[in-house]
């Protein structure tokens, strides 16, 4: 007796779940609540056809039709309704795996969230059901069969009857958890060897077997670090060619940046910085000739070793402070600059000369850069750490961030595109600003940036990659200084006051020259070839260079003037607003926020858009800007 | 309806300068050309004029400026000249008259001296800027 009044209310209560849960169905939802409303009326009408069924078919029944009508999809319940009445052999295929299954559709029939996160949980893990399926196969060969039709099902429809019973199947065994974890166990351990590799070339050997092992440690980070530093520096086709043999080095390179924080810590106390810089700088020396027939795979790799660390802090540091008037790292960037400008100028048997001097004080910056770049470069850092990181890494970027430049060009060139000529363009910014000094740089950085931004507004491909842009504007910063330092030394210094360099030197009778600011033509040269689409000769680059020079030139003259019009003796946002608006690049129909947003990486768009959050707080800070610094 | 009248006071303008140029020069100027002339001085004061209403509102001024003009005139060199010439010639014009003005008003009245005594200011204001 009472089992069977127990099976009458079952019966009862099914049907009465089961129209609660198609009244409610649409209910619940949404606007969908009439078309919904639609498929349970002719569920309804199937039902009767069910009494017949035991309760638990009834369940079942309403168990898979209660995702159908769940507000989350309303659709996929109508079509999982009528794929449920019409297909008899899923059906019964389900039915034969529901029952397997009964026990724990049971308890899940209950809430229709759950069914909806099970149908979610199938659209998700289409690859994971398979998965799972494959395990199941030794396990059951019925449940083969069925995994194929599922997986089929599944594959056509997600509305299909059997779909979430499979999906609530793979739900219940967790197979795809155990996968994610061993992902993730296999991932961390792979790092944790890169980095105990890493370190541990650093330690033995910072010349020769870090430059070797750089290459070979790779990791996916640093690969993209080193793409990105390749990628602003693909100016020069000859650049390139020789650097495709250099390919490896430039994947050590963007290794470096990541074992550099950890070889910088160690070399700090050694002090085999100084020994590697000579030795590098005599090899950069030469490959900062920019004579890409004196490039070398030996220097290459030496320089790459280091420049990569170097430059992808330099570019990372540059590329935040793009469209800053920074102070702090432009002064380290400019005495990097500088002391590649001036290796430029000078012969090759100079070079070595004045690069090991140079590489002595760039070494010792490095060492603090390093340990940033380590960090920018992993970290796709924030613009916040880059200023940071920028003075230091500007320094030891620029020694090496010439030869990097090679190297990154070359393989950027390979990847060709606008971000990379964005990257390129930041880093040539950053670069010159280098070169010419701290103020010279981060004028030059911001006329640069702003003329570049304003006449190249197809960046959108440079937004991508902030580290991109960051690592490429590192890695040209020591190539290109020294071909324009005219023209940004002249224009930048009036804008901000010049500062002693803080960057501390053990020879400070080598930098005495002032070169100056300059982009690098390499760097022209990359985007004029890109945007030209055809060959270009090379008597076109000088010309293109001289135009640009002279662009820049008036650029920074009238930033100057609108500065001085408003009565201020710094540059500030709203003069470069006019001067856009001038070009016609901002006009009523087109904010600066929105060419912001549309043209700059997510880093710059935080330091030039403030933004509220909670807390009664504004990003950036106030202070941030007022202080000038970003 | 002021603009049509004013394009056409510019047209009569352009052609009377043209008509001075083609005396001077021999050289004949034909109605599309004199029209062509008259079309683009007056779209470029339309322009000009936003650009002063930008440069003013940068400087937070609403008055424009000797100043402002010659921050538009920037552009080209010899303009640039000309015009800072021609502000340096009228503020030294309106010293000398400012200084006429008060010696007469002083001797006459009182009240004019106080204004004009304002008005320069205002003027020696522009000297300094110019």
């Amino acid at each position: 007796m009472d089992g069977v009044r127990a099976r009458r209310e079952a019966r009862r209560s099914g049907r009465r779940s089961l129209g609660d849960r198609l009244r409610g169905g649409p209910g619940p939802g949404k606007d969908n609540a009439a078309a919904r409303r639609a498929p349970p009326r002719q569920r309804l009408a199937a039902f009767p056809d069910l009494d017949s069924d035991t309760p638990r078919a009834l369940l079942r029944r309403v168990i898979r039709n209660q995702p159908q009508v769940s507000p989350l999809a309303p659709q996929i319940a109508e079509h999982k309704e009528t794929e449920d009445a019409q297909s008899q052999p899923p059906s019964r295929r389900t039915s034969s795996m529901g029952e397997l299954q009964l026990p724990d559709l049971v308890p899940e029939g209950t809430s229709i969230a759950t069914f909806r996160m099970t149908r979610s949980r199938k659209k998700l893990s289409i690859s994971e059901f398979e998965r799972a399926a494959d395990k199941r196969l030794p396990q059951n060969q019925a449940h083969s069969t069925l995994d194929s039709t599922l997986a089929r099902s599944l594959h056509m429809s997600l509305g299909s009857v059997l779909a979430p019973d499979t999906v609530e199947k793979r739900g219940l065994f967790r197979r795809p958890k155990n996968r994610k974890a061993i992902d993730i166990a296999a991932f961390e351990g792979g790092v944790e060897q890169n980095m105990q590799r890493k370190a541990q070339n650093y330690l033995v050997d910072l010349q020769t077997a870090s430059m070797i092992e750089a290459a070979t440690l790779t990791s996916d980070a640093e690969i993209m670090l080193n793409n990105t530093e390749l990628f602003a520096q693909p100016q020069s086709g000859e650049q390139n060619q020789k650097e495709l043999p250099a390919l490896e080095p430039q994947l050590s390179e963007s290794e470096t940046p990541v074992q550099r924080s950890k070889i910088s810590n160690a070399m700090q106390e050694e002090g085999k910085l100084v020994g590697r810089v000579s030795s590098v700088g005599t090899e950069e020396g030469r490959t900062r000739r920019y004579s890409e027939e004196e490039l070398i795979n030996d220097r290459e790799h030496v320089d790459s070793m280091t420049h990569v660390s170097q430059k992808t802090s330099a570019n990372q540091g540059e590329d935040e402070q793009g469209h800053s008037q920074q102070s702090e790292p432009m002064e380290q960037l400019s005495d990097s600059e500088e002391v590649a400008g001036t290796m430029e100028h000078h012969t090759n048997a100079g070079y070595s000369e004045h690069l090991e001097k140079k590489l002595t004080k760039k070494a010792e910056s490095q060492i603090i850069v390093t340990p940033e770049e380590g960090g920018v470069a992993e970290g796709r850092v924030k613009h916040q750490d880059s200023p940071k990181a920028e003075p230091e890494m500007a320094t030891s970027v620029r020694a090496r961030s010439l030869s990097r430049h090679s190297h990154a060009f070359s393989s950027f060139e390979k990847s060709g595109t606008k971000p990379l000529k964005e990257a390129v363009e930041q880093a040539d910014e950053l670069e010159d600003r280098a070169a010419m000094g701290e103020l010279d740089g981060s004028e030059e950085e911001s006329t640069e940036d702003e003329a570049e931004t304003e006449g190249q507004e197809s960046k959108e491909g440079s937004m991508k990659t902030p580290m991109f842009v960051r690592a490429a504007a590192y890695s040209p910063l020591p190539l290109l200084s020294t071909p324009r330092p005219a023209k940004p030394a002249a224009q930048e210094s009036p804008l901000q006051p010049r500062r002693a360099k803080p960057v501390p030197k053990s020879s400070g009778t080598s930098r005495k020259k002032k070169r100056e600011p300059a982009l690098a033509s390499s760097y022209i040269k990359q985007i004029f070839r890109h945007y030209a689409k055809m060959p270009v000769a090379r008597d076109a680059y000088k010309i293109v260079e001289k135009c640009c020079e002279k662009y820049f030139k008036q650029l920074s003259d009238d930033l100057e003037a609108y500065a001085h019009h408003a009565g201020r003796k710094t540059v500030e946002i709203a003069d470069l607003e006019l001067l856009m608006r001038r070009q016609g690049l901002v006009t009523d129909k087109m904010p600066l926020h929105v060419l912001i947003e549309r043209y700059l990486p997510l880093e710059y768009r935080k330091l030039l858009i403030p933004v509220a959050v909670s807390g009664n707080k504004v990003i950036p800070s106030k202070s941030a800007c007022l202080s000038g610094r970003w | 309806g002021c603009r049509p009248r004013l394009r056409a006071a510019v047209h009569y303008t352009a052609g009377c300068l043209c008509q001075d140029v083609a005396e001077d020069k021999g050289v004949q100027f034909s109605k599309q050309a004199v029209a062509a002339i008259a079309e683009i001085t007056f779209r470029q004061c339309g322009t000009t004029f936003g650009c002063f209403l930008i440069i003013c509102r940068h400087a937070k001024r609403s008055t424009v400026n000797s100043e402002d003009v010659k921050l538009l005139a920037r552009r080209s060199n010899s303009l640039l000249k000309y015009i800072t010439q021609k502000s340096e010639e009228l503020t030294s014009n309106n010293m000398e008259q400012k200084e006429k003005k008060k010696k007469k008003s002083s001797a006459a009245k009182g009240r004019r001296t106080s204004e004009e005594q304002e008005a320069p200011v205002s003027e020696s204001e522009d000297s300094n800027m110019a």
